[in-house]
């Protein structure tokens, strides 16, 4: 039996070429997109799961602005974890990290700039059950100057030989440490938040640098810690949060400790000083919600396309009844094509999920792959796509078998009204999905453009940041008369129009920027409850970025860098109540235990971080040290030869003065651009998942015009014949279609206006919902629809009416 | 006694005006008769023999098949009844362009659940009893009519009906062809016992049955 129905539906597929192409393909498109996006979102939810994941937290601070907490920063002191320890029973272990956004190391003559290490407590393999291949997790990090390598990083810098008990150096602002390697770990999986390629053990602190003894003591000063506590699994985090944050541990009103799932951060988490850039749950929902429209779309097509192709096939329904076919008989032989069609489907869809994966690996960034280790976390889905095959393929074959065999034989089927209303809704519902996908589209790039050409208030073109690590063991003190000489022979460079050294600069991470609390302004007032940020540079830091002063100016060399110097932003004078420039000008201010802090200069705001996040108060300081060497190219730099002829240049002066060292350069706007990435590749995946479900459901309309324009052949060929011309049977055959995408124009608009404004509420700053944006995506689609269908009315409309009359 | 209906009425519902398609028949049918109906155009032949073949339902009177009283029977009783005894061909032959001749022979045993050797067998025997062995991979559209039609009475005999119902069985054929279609009928009403009730306008092919049944405006007369 199953043989046969098989042998038919095959028979039946191929006849029906453009039927059978247009369901599979559509199909195929849609589990294709599915598959791609639930890959993605599968791996977004995967981060940070190891085995006791569920009960590791981290510690990060809320604080106070104007009466609620915020959270604040996800870095803690070094006294958070002890202290939660001790307080809290539920709290089994803790491990802070000192993290390093990288290092230098050199290993013989060998110097490696290696990036993304930690200092950790001796605990950290009692909370991060990560697999340790060489040594013994209770130990390798309990002596200082101990030293855990990850597998690669390992076989960087040994090969193949034992890396056990060998030595490396480490330089930590220039100071050496001579460490002991006493483990290696696997490679922290890409699907963790916090990657760490090596371990220093903790107590390595307090002597390796000459203040690291003061960092050490146990205090609530320096919050530059990350903290992961173990809960003992029977605890409930909620009460424990709550205990957390009324116990006070601190004792300061303007702040409280908080925790959070460490399989939460990635998704859910956006504070300062996050390890990494996280991903976004919105983004993440709003893929889901696209992947559902898409799958969703391809099976409405399905079913519209067999509906209407059942209506042709009801003569053979007609004779099977007569054969003595039960009603079962049929529903099953009709999901059994169904089916077959849909595996087929599924079969190219997973052929196009494995050509189009490193593709799409590359815009993602993610290391997707379909293996069968997490087929288990895509059972769900898989159920799904069963359940909606199944589902899509009864319809028409409840409809099918439902026929009377008299009225099927005659061929009196067409003339279904509760059919017709079906279809017209399945049409609506694909072209409201359709809309609502366009209007997305049409928004997320909207935004984007908004943001890049949003003016930021600092011109970082053609401005590059040196920073290279040098191997030394002189102090600062000394090196920055080093650094002199280098900027002096960079300047005798033609192309280089301005040098500067800076700590942090626009579009920088977040860790060179220091926040802090409590400034003592100049009319005596301390503000214990303001937040305010703080970086470094040197004078002609200002006129290199195109930084705008509103008052004041730069730093004054003549003070000979006895007295200290700082500037000032907008937003700062705004959120400490300052209304006018006198009332700051040359007066100083107090932080840091230092109250002559002298302001020189109000600048004008400019986005240290890009528009995601708002304008936040500087106070930039004055201070000579080894740092990032900024330089504005000139034009002849601008080509591609003539920059990597100028790079040349940098890279040789440089290796002159630092001949052991490494070199590393970046693109100030590149790094800066590099802050809207993810929602670049958001409003990217958006574009093309929604091109494909047009795509989709353009052929489906494809498919449906072909069958109705068959369908009124004769009556086409009969109104021709008495006069009408060739628009007036075009009108005819495309009425019905404006008329539905109308319908579902005005259902997308509210839908898609609302679930736009909450995606907007992401960002600081954001584009408005214009009145365009909804007309351009319902022209769009009518435009499509229109082009699809007249495709085949047009076709109809001029065929000659004696042949379309003969057929019959 | 194979069939007997007793006042049978059948009406459609039109303006608010009952339409009627058969009025009060009656009839019986004893097995091995053969039987032909004939009437104007419109006069309801073919609603009688869809009712009787139990396509179609009547609004008023009894059936009865077999001494099952088919009008108080469930759905699935009276297909399982047609099933098995009742075998329909058509003026149009209505064979399945998609499947060849074979397959269109073999359809009807696969309702009803025969085994794929038996199948086999049955479908052989009768290609060979109708001579079409040599078109068994054809398709219907490389057929002709008449050869159509005769793989259409094949596929209403394969499943050893005792009743074969057929409505205009030579409509679309010429006088040669017609011929022979009611030369196979006679021979399987004679020869196996087989009841035939056949709506025809002609009255060359009505000499073929034993009797003849007149309907005017859904009336026997
Ligand atoms: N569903 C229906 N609704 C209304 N009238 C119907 C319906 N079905 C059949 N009729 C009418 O019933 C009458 C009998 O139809 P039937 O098909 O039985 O005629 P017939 O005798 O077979 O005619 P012909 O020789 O042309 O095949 C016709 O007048 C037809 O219009
Ligand atoms: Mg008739």
């Amino acid at each position: 039996m199953l043989r046969n129905y098989f042998k038919i539906a095959l028979r039946y597929l191929s006849k029906n070429k453009l039927y059978s192409f247009i369901n599979i393909f559509g199909l195929a498109i849609g589990i294709a997109s599915f598959v791609l996006i639930m890959l993605y979102i599968n791996y977004e939810q995967s981060y940070d799961k190891f085995e006791g994941s569920e009960n590791i937290y981290r510690v990060y601070m809320d604080y106070l602005e104007g009466d609620t907490f915020i959270p604040g920063d996800a870095q803690t002191y070094n006294l958070s974890g002890p202290t939660l320890k001790s307080e809290f029973p539920e709290v089994l272990d803790y491990v802070r990290f000192f993290y390093f956004e990288k290092m230098t190391f050199q290993l013989d003559e060998r110097i490696f700039e290696q990036p993304l290490g930690s200092l950790v407590d001796p605990s950290y393999f009692n909370i991060f059950n990560y697999p340790l291949l060489k040594g013994e997790k209770e130990k390798v990090l309990s002596q200082p100057y101990s030293i855990v390598l990850s597998k690669s990083f390992a076989q960087k810098l040994f090969g193949n030989e034992s890396p056990l008990q060998k030595t490396i150096s480490a330089f930590r602002d220039g100071k050496e440490a001579v460490l002991t390697v006493t483990g290696v770990m696997d490679d922290i999986p890409k699907n963790a938040h916090y990657r760490n390629t090596f371990l220093i053990s903790y107590e390595t602190e307090k002597t390796w640098t000459d203040w690291g003894s003061k960092a050490h003591e146990l205090n609530w000063n320096a919050n530059n810690y990350y903290t992961f506590i173990k809960l003992d699994p029977n605890t409930n985090a909620d009460v424990l949060r709550q205990k957390i944050i009324e116990s006070d541990i601190e004792e300061d009103t303007e702040e409280q400790h908080n925790i959070e799932p460490i399989e939460d951060i990635h998704l859910y988490s956006n504070k300062p000083y996050e390890v990494s850039a996280n991903g976004s749950i919105t983004r993440v929902k709003f893929l889901m919600a696209i992947a559902f429209i898409i799958l969703i779309l391809s099976w409405l097509n399905y079913v519209n396309l067999s509906v209407t192709k059942s209506m042709e096939r009801a003569k053979e329904t007609g004779i099977r009844k007569v054969s003595g076919a039960h009603k079962s008989q049929l529903i099953i032989q009709s999901l059994f094509e169904s089916i077959l069609l849909n595996l087929i489907a599924i079969m190219l869809s997973l052929l196009f999920v494995v050509i189009v994966l490193p593709l799409y690996n590359g815009i993602t960034g993610k290391g997707l792959n379909l293996q069968l280790g997490s087929l288990s976390a895509f059972l769900p889905y898989f159920l799904f796509i069963l359940f909606g095959m199944v589902a899509a393929g009864l319809y028409p074959a409840l409809l099918l078998s439902s026929y009377s065999p008299i009225k099927a034989l005659k061929g009196k089927i067409q003339t279904s009204s509760q059919g017709l209303a079906i279809r017209k809704g399945l049409i609506v519902a694909q072209f409201l999905a359709t809309i609502v996908l366009l209007i997305g589209t049409i928004v997320v790039t909207k935004q984007i453009s908004f943001l890049e050409s949003q003016p930021i208030g600092t011109d970082i073109n053609q401005v590059i940041a040196l920073k290279g690590e040098v191997v030394t063991t002189k102090p600062d003190s000394l090196l920055i008369n080093e650094y002199k000489v280098l900027e002096e022979e960079l300047k005798k460079l033609p192309f280089v129009e301005k040098i500067a050294i800076a700590q942090s600069y626009p579009g920088d991470s977040f860790d060179n920027l220091s926040s802090n609390r409590g400034i003592l302004l100049p009319n005596g007032i301390k503000q214990d409850d303001k937040l305010f940020y703080t970086y470094h540079v040197q004078p002609d830091y200002f006129d290199l970025v195109d930084i705008e002063f509103l008052a004041g100016g730069t730093f004054l060399p003549s003070s000979n860098f006895d007295g200290k110097q700082v500037v000032v932003n907008e937003t700062f004078l705004k959120n400490m109540g300052i209304s006018s420039y006198d009332e700051i000008l040359n007066k100083t201010v107090g932080f840091w235990g230092e109250n002559e802090w002298r302001v020189t200069g109000v600048i004008k705001d400019y986005y240290h971080f890009g528009l995601k996040s708002p304008l936040l108060p500087m106070v930039i300081r004055y201070e000579r040290d080894v740092n990032n060497i900024l330089i504005k190219l000139d034009a002849s730099a601008a080509s591609v030869a003539g920059f990597e002829s100028s790079i040349a240049q940098i890279k040789s002066e440089w290796t002159k003065v630092f001949p052991k060292s490494t070199f590393n350069y970046t693109f100030l706007d590149q790094k800066f651009e590099a802050q809207y990435q993810e929602d670049k590749s958001f409003g990217a995946a958006f574009q093309v998942f929604t091109l494909l479900a047009i795509l989709i459901a353009a052929m489906g309309l494809f498919g449906l015009t072909s069958y109705t324009v068959v369908q009124r052949k004769k009556e086409i060929g009969i109104r021709k014949v008495n006069g009408a011309t060739i628009p007036q049977v075009l009108t005819l055959l495309n009425k019905d279609f404006v008329k539905w995408i109308g319908v579902a124009f005005v259902i997308a608009v509210p839908i898609s206006w609302y679930v736009m404004s909450q995606w907007l509420e992401g960002f600081a700053y954001r584009t408005t919902l214009s009145w365009w944006v909804f007309a351009l995506a319902g022209i769009s689609a009518l435009l499509i629809a229109l082009l699809t269908v007249s495709w085949q009315s047009f076709n109809a409309a001029v065929a000659n009416p004696v042949e379309s009359l003969r057929d019959e | 006694m194979l069939l007997q209906l007793r006042n049978v009425f059948k009406w459609v519902q039109q303006g608010g005006q009952r339409i009627f398609l058969l009025k009060d028949i009656n009839l019986e049918v004893a097995e091995g008769e053969f039987i032909s109906i004939m009437g104007p155009s419109g006069s309801g032949k073919s609603t009688l023999l869809n009712v009787i073949g139990m396509l179609d339902t009547f609004d008023e009177g009894e059936y009865d098949f077999l001494s099952e009283s088919v009008h108080t029977l469930k759905e699935k009783y009276r297909s399982n009844l047609y099933k098995e005894y009742i075998g329909f061909v058509f003026q149009s032959y209505h064979l399945l362009d998609d499947l060849t001749v074979e397959e269109n022979l073999e359809m009807p045993l696969l309702y009803k659940k025969i085994k794929g050797s038996e199948r086999k067998a049955l479908v052989a025997d009768m290609l060979d009893r109708f001579n079409i062995v040599g078109k068994k991979d054809l398709f219907p559209t490389q057929l002709s009519g008449g050869q159509q039609q005769l793989v259409g009475v094949a596929r209403a005999l394969i499943g050893k009906p005792k009743l074969i119902l057929a409505d205009e069985p030579t409509g679309n054929l010429n006088s040669q062809q017609s011929e022979e279609i009611m030369q196979l009928f006679k021979k399987l009403n004679e020869e196996e016992g087989v009841t035939i009730i056949q709506v025809t306008h002609s009255e060359k092919n009505a000499e073929y049955g034993s009797r003849i049944i007149n309907l005017l405006d859904g009336r026997k007369i």
